[in-house]
């Protein structure tokens, strides 16, 4: 269970660190007028300070929630992030997986994983539908548009 | 009547065979994205822009503008048979579209939805046709101090007329001002904010940032809750669809009102839910049956879809005349022109006729083709919601992931693509505006380099933003907008103690 709070001050301190970068990293680029107008990193400075004030609004407006914020002091439930944890594990597996795998080979496992190991899909039927999904992403991209996807490591190793 | 002239020769470049074909596909897979809850018109245009960079422009943008018509129609489908809104902005037509389902007039419903729809829609088009061309006109005497006015303008206009939170919308704009900004700066060619990572160099693509917003973001929130597909029947009866369709004119005073509010709407950033929202509060409190609004009344589906449907088609006016995307769709698409080598704005209407009013044409012929096919196909789409949303989930996750790579064969775009999947699920939870941070990605940079040119122009000096009638009215304006929100907190402050916000703005309601 995660509270509305919890989570507004995580987005506000995640938005806020990005905006310190932001303005860190511009005043390599100067900041304010040289003799070629606007200096490259004024630009990037301003919006970085402008997320970083707004964030520490937010954050503050978190921490001292409005009658609005309380009247939903849960943002996410227990069964809600069981679900959430549900579809984003598998996806960021399957996104660390493409290099050593490739996008087909690892596209068919985790369709396959998704469906077959929660039991929603019989086995044969997962297996088809991971066969179909890396068939019509071979069809799609390197048929019709010749869009090629990366083959991974260990297709290559075999010399693929 | 040049335009008249204009929107022939467009005719005959929309009503081809191949692009009639395109406007079937789009208009289907249209449907299909916006029958599918989870997935909208704007995930759905950018799911499909990876597909359209070998297109020729005009043939690409008929199909996504398709895609949009066709999301715009499915979202209402499952609104009225389901109670379920497959895309925000019909949110407001389950009201009455599924009390009236529900008692037994599903084709009624539906028909005076898409009836009215249609109406919006042309309104947005004939707008388009007469408006787009005379903008661009006066648009093209604009210098950089006009152009960066306009999109100040713009921006103002997210913050003041946006209903989410004003701070939030202003870290939403900022951080879409950054994450344009990284990569190599167009004006001096050093680079900017890779903060040590090479590959940043060639910049963040916009197609990476709202595939991961509207993709795998939605997506985060859509699972969250399991779905309940009750359905009312979904058979059609043709003859009661046209008696519900010759009805409508009965509901005159309501279409044009909702057409105008939906125009108004659109072509001001405020986008179709916001329309939808504030035409069906409108209608409510001025109908004389506003009482049985929420029991199935027609004025109640009238209002939201004719507002819903013209405010998506002249969000694309502002998008073609001065280069400034009244929603989050028609941003994407922006995208999309820049990709395909277009420079969006008034020089469209110049160097590129016949992408423009083939455009345009296509609109007229696009929402023809919409209202038909989404008759024919209700049941089949509606069979359709039956599909457990297990199986469908990890698909988008693949096309995000596959589309995300072949933007620029790039696995940390995929990397990055997911990491914007995080973000949106957050901002989409705590509401904060996506429509704004997109709208920055894609023309961030151009608003830079305006503001850089007019301070090469003035000497550095901010006076050149009030040196004629039009900056300063627009100036005025925008910073006007910009303290909107403060100036409506005041009189509740006073309050306070007497009355809490009982009457917040109907365009609140539409964000939460």
């Amino acid at each position: 269970m995660i509270s509305r709070r919890a989570l507004e001050l995580a987005t506000a301190v995640l938005t806020g660190s990005f905006g310190v970068a932001v303005v860190v990293s511009s005043l390599d680029n100067g900041i304010g007028w040289s003799s070629a107008g606007v200096d490259a990193g004024t630009f990037p400075f301003l919006t970085g300070i402008i997320v970083v004030l707004g964030s520490l609004y937010n954050l503050v407006r978190g921490v001292v929630p409005a009658a609005t914020l309380a009247s939903v002091p849960i943002a996410i439930t227990s069964i809600e992030l069981r679900r959430l944890v549900g579809l984003f594990v598998p996806a960021a597996i399957f996104v660390a997986a493409i290099p050593l795998a490739g996008m087909y080979v690892a596209s068919a496992l985790y369709v396959f994983a998704v469906l077959a190991i929660p039991r929603h899909q019989s086995v044969p039927r997962a297996l088809a539908m991971a066969g179909a999904t890396a068939l019509a992403l071979y069809l799609v991209f390197e048929r019709m548009f010749q869009v090629s996807l990366p083959r991974g490591a260990l297709a290559s190793a075999l010399g693929f | 009547m040049d335009n008249l002239q204009e929107l022939l020769h467009g005719f005959t470049i929309a009503v081809t065979v191949p692009h009639l074909v395109l406007m079937v596909v789009g208009v289907l897979l249209g449907i299909l994205v916006g029958v599918l809850p989870g997935l909208g018109a704007p995930n759905g245009v950018s799911l499909l822009l990876p597909l359209t960079f070998g297109m020729q422009p005009v043939s690409a943008i008929i199909l996504l503008s398709s895609m949009y018509w066709g999301a715009l129609f499915g979202g209402s489908v499952t609104s009225i048979l389901f109670n379920i809104p497959g895309e925000p902005s019909s949110v407001a037509t389950t009201f009455d579209g599924y009390p009236m389902a529900r008692d037994g007039r599903p084709t009624t419903a539906l028909a005076t939805a898409f009836g009215s729809a249609a109406f919006g829609a042309l309104v947005g088009v004939i707008l388009i046709t007469f408006l787009a061309s005379w903008v661009a006109q006066a648009a093209l005497a604009f210098g950089p101090a006009e152009y960066f006015a306009v999109y100040f303008l713009a921006f103002a206009s997210f913050v003041g007329m946006g209903g989410a939170a004003p701070i939030k919308t202003v870290v939403a704009l900022a951080l879409g001002f950054a994450i344009a900004a990284i990569g190599i700066d167009t004006v001096s060619g050093s680079v900017r904010l890779t903060m040590g990572v090479d590959e940043l160099v060639k910049g963040v693509s916009f197609v990476v940032a709202v595939m991961g917003l509207f993709g795998i973001g939605e997506l985060l929130v859509a699972v969250e809750e399991e779905f309940h597909a009750r359905a009312v029947s979904s058979k059609i009866d043709w003859r009661e669809v046209f008696r519900a369709v010759g009805r409508l004119p009965r509901h005159g005073v309501a279409l044009l009102r909702s057409a105008a509010i939906g125009c108004w709407m659109g072509i001001t950033p405020g986008g179709p839910t916001a329309a939808s929202f504030m035409s069906y509060g409108i209608a409510r409190r001025f109908s004389h049956r506003g009482r049985h609004f929420g029991t199935g009344e027609v004025e109640g589906i009238v209002s939201p879809e004719t507002a819903d449907h013209a405010a998506g088609t002249s969000a694309l006016l502002p998008m073609l005349s001065l280069g400034i995307p009244g929603s989050a769709t028609a941003a994407v698409m922006m995208g999309g022109l820049m990709i395909w080598g277009l420079n969006p704005g008034p020089m469209l209407f110049v160097d590129q006729k016949d992408f423009v009013w083939g455009l345009i044409a296509s609109m007229y012929v696009g929402n023809i083709v919409a209202v038909a096919l989404v008759l024919l196909t209700v049941p089949v789409f509606a069979a359709l919601m039956r599909i457990p949303f297990v199986v469908i989930a990890p698909l988008i996750v693949i096309i995000c992931v596959v589309g995300a790579y072949s933007v620029s064969n790039s696995y940390l775009d995929v990397v990055m693509m997911l990491g914007f999947g995080v973000v949106g699920y957050l901002f989409k939870k705590l509401f904060y505006p996506l429509a704004p941070l997109v709208l920055a990605i894609v023309i961030g940079d151009k608003a830079e380099d305006a503001f850089r040119q007019s301070m090469l122009i003035s000497k550095g000096s901010l006076g050149i933003f009030f040196a004629n009638k039009l900056v300063t009215c627009l100036i005025v304006g925008g910073i006007a907008l910009l303290l909107l929100p403060l100036l409506l907190q005041l009189p509740r402050l006073w309050r306070k103690p007497a009355s809490p916000a009982t009457d917040a703005p109907v365009q609140e309601r539409a964000i939460i």
